[in-house]
Parts: C-alpha cells; sequence; structure tokens
C-alpha cells in the first residue's frame, strides 16, 4: 500500500507540522517524553509523527519498545489495562527507561473508559508513556489532557500535498495528468491518507491518470448512494429510501454519524427552495444529537428519510 | 396484487384437505346418507384447534359435490330470529335448479351470553327438523352449553396435522411460487406452528413472499420470538385504534417483547401510512420511543420506558388518520433478518479491516470504511497490484474473493 510505503520513518523525513515536529526531536534529544495528545484531523500525519518519534527514540528495533492499540478495536478499556500492564510491567533496555503506548482514537472511549485509562497512565508513568490519538481533543476527558502536553495537526498545504502526490507518482512511473492531480487533491479532502489511496486507485487502472478516471475510481469506491437515497425519499418512495439505507448500514457498514455527514454535504447541493435547505440541516442536526446520545441508527436516520418526504411533497405542491 | 396464500392456496376438494383422513372419510359417509335420505344425526359437529382446516374442509367438500354453501358465522346469528332468517327456509328445500345445499354454522363457540342462549336452542330447532344437511364447527364441542345440541349431531375431530405434513404443504407452495427454500427453514416454520396450518401458511407468506430462496438463516431467529398471531393482533390493534388508550392497552395486555413490537411496528408502517406528513410524524413518534429507550438505558432509570411504550403505541395511533390501504399483510422485521444474513459479511469485512489495520495503523472499521472500498476497486482492476497486497496484507483465498467481487 502507497500510504505506507511512503510513511516517513524519522521525524527528519517529516515535511509537515513543522512547530510539532521540532517538539518531538527535543523529545528525542531530552530521551524523556511526556504523555501526549495528538489532535487533529485525519490524514495530518499524527500516527506518523508518534511513529517516527519512537523510531528516533529507539533505533531501528523500536517496534519492541513500541506498542499500538485502537480504542475502537480493544473492547473495553479492560483489555487496555490488562495489555497496559504486561506490556509495561518490564523496562526498555537502553538509555531510555520506558515504552511508548500509542491509543489510537481516544476520543471514541466513552468517559468512563477514559477514568480508568487515566489510573492506569498513572500508575505505569514511569514505565510507559502514552500518546493519545484523537479527532478532537474536547472529547477527551479534562484530567487526562491536563496530564498530557497537547499537539494540535492542522490541514496540510495544499502545495505540499500536491508535492507528495507528484512525487510518489513519479516514482511509482505513473502517469499523471495535471487535471487529474487536481481532481485527486480536491477529492482527497485534505486527507494525505485518502489522497494516496485515490492516487493509488486511479494508478491501479494502468491508464494515465486525469480527472475522468479519479472520478470514476472515486465513484465506484464511493457510491452515490446517500444522494440517491436522498432523492428517492424527496420523491416520495420511502420504502425504497430506506432499503438503501439499509444498505449503506449493513452491506457497506456505514456508521450512522458518516451517512448523517454526508447527508449533510449533499443538503446544500440539492435542487431544492432554500429555506428548506435550512429546515432539514435542523433536522440533521437534532438527529445527529440523537446519535450521539446513543439512539438506533436506523430507527433515527428512518425518521430523517420520511421527514425528506414530507418536504419533497410540500415541495411539489409548491410549498 | 396481494392475496393471502391462505386463499390462493385454499383446497378446492376434500382430498386437497392436509392430514385428518379419518375425519375426511367421516364426513363422506355422512353426506353420502343423505342421497338415501334423511340420516339419523342431521347435523355433523366438526371440532379442533384454529387453523387445522375444518371451515375449508367443509367449503371443498361442498365444491366437491357441487352443492350450494349457505354459509355464516357466530356474529351473524346471535338471535333466534336471525337464525330463523338464515337458515330455517333454506334448511328445508334444495335450491330452484336441484342444487342440494349445504348449511354450515361456523365458529359456534362465538356464540355467548343470555341473549344467545335462544339462539343455541334455535339452532337445534333448526337441525330437528332439517331436511338438508348441516354442518356445525367448534373449537371445544363439550362446553356444556351445547350439551343439548351435541345429542342431534355426529361428532368429528379435526386433530392437528404433523410436522412433516405441514412441511410438505409449505414445500407445495414455495415451489409453485418459485421459492427454493431449504427443508430446515419450512421445519422451522411448521414447528412454530404448533399444528396451525393457517399461521404456517401467513408466516411463510410473510417471511418469503418476492424472494427467490428462503434459508435458515432468514427464519431462525424466529424460534425464540412472541407467536405471530399474538403481533399481527397487536399490530392492527396498535396501527388502527381508534382511540390511545386503546393502542397503549393492545400492547401492554399483549406482553410482547418492547423492542420486538417496535421492530414491527416500524418494519409495517411504511405499508400502512400513505399520506407524507402523516409519514413523518409516525417516523418521529417511533424516533422518540427510541430516544426515550436510550435514555431509560443510559440512565438506568427503567421507569422511563413508559413513555417508550407510549410514543410507540398512542404516539403512533394518533399520528395518522387510519386509511387503510385495503389488505396490506404484515411483514416480518427485516431489519432483523438482514442484520442475520449480512452478518457474515460483516464479519469478512472486519476480519479483512483487522489486518489491514494492523499494515496501515488505523482500527478495523476505519480501514473497512476508507481503504476497503478503494481496495475492491484496485483488485478489480489490476491483478499484479491484487497480488502484491494481498501477499503484504496476508489475505486469504476467501478475502481475496471478497474483495474481487468474486463471492
Amino acid at each position: 500500500m502507497w500510504t505506507e510505503k511512503y510513511r516517513p520513518r524519522s521525524l527528519d523525513e517529516m515535511v509537515d507540522q513543522e512547530e510539532i515536529v521540532n517538539r518531538l526531536k527535543s523529545f528525542v534529544k531530552a530521551r524523556n517524553v511526556p504523555h501526549c495528545i495528538f489532535a487533529g484531523p485525519p490524514g495530518t500525519g499524527k500516527t506518523t509523527a508518534a511513529l517516527c518519534l519512537a523510531h528516533d527514540l529507539y533505533g531501528p528495533g523500536y517496534q519492541e519498545h513500541l506498542m499500538e492499540l485502537n480504542a475502537s478495536d480493544e473492547r473495553g478499556i479492560n483489555v487496555v489495562r490488562e495489555t497496559v500492564k504486561t506490556f509495561a510491567r518490564t523496562r526498555s533496555i537502553g538509555d531510555v527507561p520506558f515504552k511508548i503506548l500509542i491509543l489510537d482514537e481516544a476520543d471514541n472511549m466513552t468517559s468512563d473508559a477514559q477514568q480508568a485509562l487515566r489510573r492506569t497512565m498513572e500508575r505505569y508513568t514511569e514505565t510507559a508513556r502514552f500518546i493519545l490519538i484523537a479527532n478532537y481533543s474536547g472529547r477527551i476527558i479534562e484530567p487526562i489532557q491536563s496530564r498530557c502536553a497537547p499537539f494540535r495537526f492542522t490541514y496540510l498545504p495544499e502545495e505540499h500535498i500536491r508535492k507528495r502526490i507528484e512525487y510518489i507518482a513519479e516514482n511509482e512511473g505513473v502517469v499523471l495528468l495535471e487535471d487529474g492531480l487536481k481532481a485527486i487533491i480536491e477529492l482527497g479532502g485534505g486527507d494525505l491518507r485518502r489522497t494516496i489511496n485515490i492516487l493509488q486507485t486511479a494508478a491501479s487502472t494502468g491508464k494515465p491518470v486525469d480527472a475522468e478516471t479519479v472520478y470514476s475510481v472515486v465513484g465506484k469506491a464511493n457510491p452515490k448512494d446517500v444522494r440517491e437515497m436522498m432523492i428517492t425519499a424527496l420523491n416520495g418512495d420511502f420504502i425504497n429510501a430506506r432499503n438503501k439505507l439499509r444498505e449503506l448500514l449493513l452491506k457497506y457498514g456505514l456508521a450512522g454519524s458518516d451517512i448523517l455527514g454526508q447527508i449533510h454535504s449533499e443538503v446544500f447541493r440539492l435542487n431544492i427552495p432554500e429555506r428548506w435547505k435550512v429546515k432539514i440541516i435542523e433536522i440533521i442536526g437534532e438527529t445527529d444529537y440523537r446519535l450521539l446520545q446513543g439512539s438506533n441508527e436506523e430507527i433515527q436516520l428512518s425518521a430523517l428519510l420520511a421527514k425528506f418526504v414530507e418536504a419533497g411533497e410540500e415541495i411539489r405542491k409548491g410549498g | 396484487m396481494h392475496l393471502p396464500w391462505t386463499l390462493k392456496y385454499k383446497p378446492k376438494t376434500l382430498s386437497e384437505v392436509i392430514g385428518n383422513e379419518k375425519a375426511k372419510e367421516k364426513i363422506l359417509q355422512w353426506i353420502k346418507e343423505w342421497s338415501r335420505g334423511v340420516p339419523e344425526k342431521r347435523a355433523l359437529l366438526i371440532y379442533g384447534p384454529p387453523g387445522v382446516g375444518k371451515t375449508v374442509a367443509v367449503e371443498a367438500l361442498a365444491n366437491d359435490l357441487n352443492m350450494e354453501l349457505v354459509q355464516s358465522n357466530a356474529s351473524d346469528y346471535r338471535t333466534a330470529e336471525a337464525i330463523q332468517r338464515f337458515a330455517g327456509r333454506s334448511s328445508q328445500y334444495g335450491t330452484l335448479f336441484g342444487r342440494k345445499r349445504l348449511i354450515l354454522f361456523d365458529e359456534i363457540d362465538g356464540i355467548t351470553g343470555s341473549a344467545d342462549r335462544g339462539g343455541l336452542r334455535e339452532i337445534t330447532k333448526v337441525i330437528r327438523r332439517a331436511r338438508t344437511p348441516i354442518i356445525l364447527i367448534a373449537n371445544d364441542p363439550y362446553d356444556p352449553r351445547f350439551s343439548t345440541l351435541r345429542k342431534f349431531c355426529e361428532l368429528v375431530e379435526f386433530k392437528k396435522p404433523t410436522m412433516t405434513q405441514i412441511i410438505k404443504l409449505l414445500t407445495r407452495i414455495c415451489s409453485l411460487e418459485g421459492i427454493r427454500a431449504e427443508r430446515d427453514a419450512l421445519k422451522v416454520i411448521a414447528e412454530r406452528a404448533e399444528g396451525d396450518v393457517r399461521s404456517a401458511i401467513n408466516d411463510l407468506q410473510a417471511l418469503a413472499q418476492g424472494k427467490d430462496k428462503l434459508t435458515f438463516e432468514d427464519v431462525a431467529w424466529l424460534g425464540r420470538r412472541d407467536r405471530k398471531e399474538v403481533i399481527f393482533n397487536v399490530l392492527r390493534r396498535i396501527l388502527y385504534s381508534r382511540s390511545l388508550t386503546g393502542a397503549l392497552r393492545a400492547a401492554n395486555e399483549a406482553d410482547v417483547d418492547p423492542d420486538m413490537l417496535l421492530e414491527w411496528i416500524y418494519e409495517n408502517i411504511p405499508y400502512h401510512v400513505k399520506n407524507p406528513k402523516e409519514l413523518a410524524a409516525v417516523m418521529e413518534m417511533l424516533a422518540l420511543a427510541d430516544v426515550y429507550r436510550g435514555r431509560a438505558t443510559a440512565s438506568q432509570d427503567w421507569s422511563l420506558m413508559r413513555y417508550y411504550i407510549d410514543f410507540m403505541t398512542a404516539g403512533v395511533s394518533a399520528s395518522w388518520s387510519k386509511k387503510s390501504p385495503g389488505w396490506t399483510p404484515f411483514k416480518f422485521p427485516s431489519r432483523i433478518m438482514t442484520m442475520s444474513k449480512s452478518k457474515e459479511e460483516r464479519e469478512m469485512l472486519r476480519e479483512i479491516g483487522l489486518r489491514i489495520g494492523r499494515r496501515c495503523h488505523i482500527s478495523a472499521d476505519k480501514a473497512a470504511k476508507d481503504v476497503i472500498p478503494f481496495l475492491k476497486v484496485i483488485f478489480q482492476n489490476n491483478p499484479e497490484m491484487k497480488d502484491g497486497l494481498a501477499r503484504w496484507f496476508g489475505l486469504n483465498e476467501d478475502m481475496v474473493k471478497f474483495l474481487s467481487g468474486e463471492k
């Protein structure tokens, strides 16, 4: 996978997030790392920075001193606690007396789990340092935040993404046309991992990569089902709209919040009266909040689709 | 369009009625006696549990012998007067053109209360003077109310058909509908029906109509669930109840698992509520019910569950005008069916996701969402990249087939 092949191995190779990289380098120099929170949008280098830090700190055999956990893969805090216990029990050999534990998607943990995590962090501070990775640091509880050095990752400048993509394309012998490059950057949405995945997928066609190829492979990978589902509902066919929703949830395994996010971004592009867009946004917001509270995804989204059906009818009546 | 299968596949001749060979023979013997004059017992009392084919057998018999069936059920003959109107004259004569008559009193268990005493007495009177064959149908013939009546009747018992017989019938229906059904699936349906053929056919229709195959997985979840007539009944009462308390009572009295009930209502609503405004209102009620379920679970304060029930019953009932779109069969909650069916697929996604995650430092969920869609395209485009990536991620053959869309 090109995302891995071209992932920087050391902090020196990282060209972005300059300030952050510099601070991390100073940790390496001091042979000491505090607990950290890396927060920021996807594909901006959080995991890469953590891996590079470990690499620079421990050298080539860094994997032995590093453990990666993912809050959404590991079932509950107990798994984290048990794993940490075994991992942190032994000291690292060498001049760095602690190991590094990367906990990805930490903002997906419930606050109870985070409380337990806080205790674990405290207990093993001597032998293990935690790097918590999150999209939103606001979802990490205060007591953990206050024990961690915060790092805010920002979107990469378009220029850097462009250079990176051009570099990879050249190295892989991909014929990349200018409009293709633009399309890749646009559809990547500032997320470098996604951007590289789009490049590799477009390149897999074996043809020169132009805008058309890019749109076609992304279209295949990300079905326009969400838009179709909305339009089906607006046209008054609730039953089929609901079937499409079921397909997205079950067949494509999308999370309700992702579908809602896509609905939200599509609303403004819909061909309906402006004031209806705002009305619909209000309902989407309410639905989003309900999902956060733990309501059932399908039932809530279906209720939203029924509102679309109603809106469609009103619009046709000229309302 | 939506013909109930119980009607579509109703037996046309007595021999098609499943099981109960002895009973059918006894009926035939008795009816033959009429051709030699009025027999000793002028009426036949057929009894047995619901859904085993009693009424259907009588209808098939009339059809076989080309007799005119004069048919009515309990609500039509509550009083002596009504019974005279219904059966008095027709029990005396054949039809104008010589076609013989067969009189059927269905559901006589339904005759209750003091006003109906006269009704039962009147039926007895009609039987004693009858010049045409009369058949009565009851669930429990030994009810003391029938003691006089019984003396004038020949008793014929209908028993529950065996599982094998029911499975055979379901198999026949499936093949006529062009549905490939696994025997195990039909077995689950037959088992649940507990000898009630009508309910077995209704179940089969609800589960299989419009599909080309029915697997064990499609029906496996049924086993633990509440009996369907109960649910159908409750659903009808909730959706079409004229008062809020009626809707609420329907749910409370039924002793049906509320989560299951919500699934049933949620599945069926769009087939009944057609007006967009009302549909939105009804769906919002279900969504609110769901919100309260969530609140009750999160706070562990189960007293909040009452709002869950209120919204899904009274809330739903109050939010629409109850104009029925015509006979609409109730459907099984397909959310539960598809969930069990796509379980395999989701497990596959997760397995692949985990392997990708290990390599790409992301969670299985994220891999499934962000990487697998691209991998699928790559696998279909480029065999060389496919082989390389499959090796690098450590994917097995099934996984590769899945991603290549061969499975």
